[in-house]
């Protein structure tokens, strides 16, 4: 009774599972799209073909060079798209905020950026196809206003490694303008002057503030970048045709039965990937505490 | 002897001024507050010191020599914000020797300047924590310690209390009154709070609208107020209108009601319509002590505000506030009734507009 008394909300039967009510739709999501599919891999990664438990799979990701090859090329294009994006993005983000451009046109990149960071896969393959392919617009002109056949005079070639790259920058770099922008907005102007007042040059406030601050962010964003990239597949396969052979478009192979159906294979692969995902984003949330704390 | 000058500084922000026509002399060693309501051109005028913005016209000098447009990191004037700034990527400790390492002094000088100012502020045991692990004083102890440390000519605090409790702002203004002591640095302080101000400096500057409305000791703002603005600004204030009646002897009027003044009236004619302010812990029952003024006063209302205890009388037609202090023996008139009350001459402030 007294207990009743002193803490009547709480021991009322009803009102525990109505707590929980609000978040059912957020556990649903979770076991639908997050915990099945994880357990479906993790089951697929060790079962063979008549359904036995096995280590081949597995074993097979690290024995098979193609595979590691394919791995190898992912990361290295979604560093490489992480990198440059990274950079650009952080540039075009510095501009419109520290770097003081008009207010108009930064609501203007932002707005674009929020189009273009989600602008992928067969449209933005044709999209590029259009400009930067053999027959594009881009490279006709080129060809047109300085005789330079891109294609033939140059090593150019939108269907390679720097091509897929450059196609992936599209949706990169805006993805690295909206993280950065409240970012640096964050970096307060009594830093700066603080730093001056006690003698710094702008670079040496630069130096020793304001780019440690961000670093974090930087870091942090350039991770999420590399998921973004390391992750995509459609924009890659229809603009190689599966001639790059990047980890998602090997997957893709095993699991959708061209030659080289098998799925078992196929879910191990995933797995791998899921493995490489979940560590870059512990780095970024890692990163992020860390930022988080100081610009508050 | 002078220290840190300014002369007819003025600053526009395109058509508007915000700071007009200021001139100070402020000694070595001397601590002095700009005092008015937020807007009034305070932190203007500090920044122009430090060499954030340049003035429009005039000229600042520290020593004789000429800074007005120096880049703020040439200028040797430390800074302390009123959000801390501290840099969040160093420790307590890197922080306060950012500016001697930025000089490029020796390492163990560094560490022993660094010692010294921790034990200053009482924080050596924060020596390794970041600023996100501080409170706010403390926060606002390693901006001081951080602008001290570079030795600077002048130290310059905008508003350093205004984000804190107030039992901490009551505390820390103490302590930096007596850290600026001890050091003997000169001192330039922005602040609104009327009570700062008269309790931290040597003098003060009452700022209004971007214009010097006064200078003066704590003392002598509070006591001998020249402007209406300045009188409002500081204390509370029974603000009157007056006639003049004879410039010679400083008498006047108020609602008919005839007071003697201990202010200079010389310059005003028989007639003139002034502004009289009286504050009201001037007041008294006339049969306490028995002086000029003497007039009738009907009590309208009595509140009590703990130490003192606040009478409304009516003068006239004007209305009055008198303070007392209060004490359990105080024999309180009652409401309704007329009794005699009376001010000094030196109470009677013929304000200008
Ligand atoms: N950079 C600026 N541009 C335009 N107006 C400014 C600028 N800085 C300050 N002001 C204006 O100058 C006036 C005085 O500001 P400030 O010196 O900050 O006042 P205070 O510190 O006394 O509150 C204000 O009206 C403010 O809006
Ligand atoms: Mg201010």
């Amino acid at each position: 009774m007294a207990q009743t008394a002193l803490n009547p909300k709480s021991s009322s039967p009803g009102s525990d599972w109505k707590k929980w009510l609000g978040v059912t739709p957020f556990f649903l999501f979770a076991i639908l799209f997050l915990v099945l599919p994880s357990l479906r891999l993790v089951m697929g990664s060790f079962t063979n073909d008549e359904g036995r438990f096995t280590f081949a799979n597995v074993l097979q990701l690290f024995q098979q060079q193609s595979i590691l090859d394919a791995y190898w090329l992912s990361i290295r294009i979604s560093a490489a798209t992480a990198i440059g994006g990274g950079i650009f993005g952080f540039l075009l983000a510095y501009s419109v905020t520290v770097g003081g451009l008009p207010k108009p046109l930064r609501s203007a990149l932002i707005t674009f950026s929020g189009v273009a960071s989600n602008f992928a896969g067969v449209p933005l393959a044709f999209a590029f196809i259009a400009t930067l392919g053999r027959t594009g617009f881009v490279t006709a002109l080129i060809k047109n206003l300085f005789g330079v056949n891109l294609y033939t005079q140059t090593e150019f070639d939108l269907y390679s490694f720097w091509g897929l790259s450059l196609t992936y920058m599209y949706f990169q770099f805006p993805l690295m303008v909206l993280i950065m922008a409240p970012a640096l907005d964050g970096l307060k102007r009594e830093w700066r002057e603080a730093a001056e007042n006690l003698g710094a040059s702008t670079a040496q406030y630069w130096f020793r503030v304001a780019f440690p601050v961000l670093l974090p962010s930087i870091l942090g964003s350039m991770i999420l970048l590399f998921g973004n990239a390391f992750g995509a597949y459609a924009t890659a396969y229809a603009l190689t045709g599966g001639r790059l052979g990047i980890i998602t478009i090997q997957i893709g192979a095993q699991i959708r039965g061209d030659v080289l159906h098998n799925p078992g294979l196929g879910y191990a692969m995933a797995m791998g990937m899921v493995v490489i995902m979940a560590i870059s984003l512990m780095g970024y949330s890692w990163l992020q505490k860390r930022s988080e704390r100081w610009l508050r | 002897m002078t220290h840190l000058a300014l002369k007819n500084v003025s600053k526009h922000f395109g058509d508007f001024t915000a700071v007009k026509d200021f001139n100070l002399d402020v000694r070595k060693g001397e601590f002095v507050s700009f005092l008015g309501p937020s807007g009034c051109g305070k932190t203007t005028t500090l920044r122009m010191i430090a060499g954030f913005e340049i003035p429009t016209e005039g000229v600042i000098s520290i020593e004789g020599i000429d800074i007005t447009n120096k880049a703020p990191s040439q200028r040797n004037v430390g800074m302390v914000f009123q959000s801390y700034a501290l840099f969040p990527n160093m420790t307590v400790a890197q922080n306060i020797g950012f500016g001697l390492r930025i000089r490029k002094e020796k390492e163990s000088d560094i560490t022993d300047r660094v010692k010294e100012m921790l034990a200053i502020i009482n924080l050596e045991k924060k020596a390794d924590s970041y600023p996100y692990q501080l409170s706010g004083g403390q926060m606002q102890r390693v901006a001081l310690a951080r602008a001290l440390a570079i030795r600077p000519e002048v130290l310059l605090l905008d508003e350093p209390l205004s984000a804190l409790d107030a039992k901490i702002r009551v505390s820390l203004r103490a302590e930096i009154r007596s850290i600026q002591q001890k050091l003997g640095i000169t001192a330039i302080y922005v602040t609104h709070d009327q009570e700062e101000a008269l309790s931290l400096s040597d003098r003060i500057v009452v700022m209004n609208m971007g214009e010097m409305e006064q200078v003066g000791t704590p003392f002598e703002i509070y006591n001998f107020p020249t402007t209406v603005f300045s009188a409002n600004f500081v204390g509370t204030l029974n603000n009157a209108n007056g006639e003049v009646v004879d410039p010679a002897n400083g008498t006047l009027t108020v609602d008919g009601v005839k007071f003697e003044s201990a202010t200079d009236l010389k310059s005003r004619k028989k007639g003139d319509k002034v502004k009289v302010a009286i504050r009201p812990e001037r007041f008294s029952f006339a049969s306490e002590i028995r002086k000029a003024n003497v007039v009738d006063a009907k009590i309208e209302n009595i509140t009590f505000l703990g130490s003192v205890v606040r009478i409304q009388i009516k003068i006239g037609n004007t209305r009055f506030n008198m303070d007392t202090f209060n004490n359990p023996f105080l024999e309180l008139p009652k409401i309704g009734s007329t009794e005699q009350v009376t001010c000094s001459k030196e109470a009677v402030l013929v304000l200008d507009e």
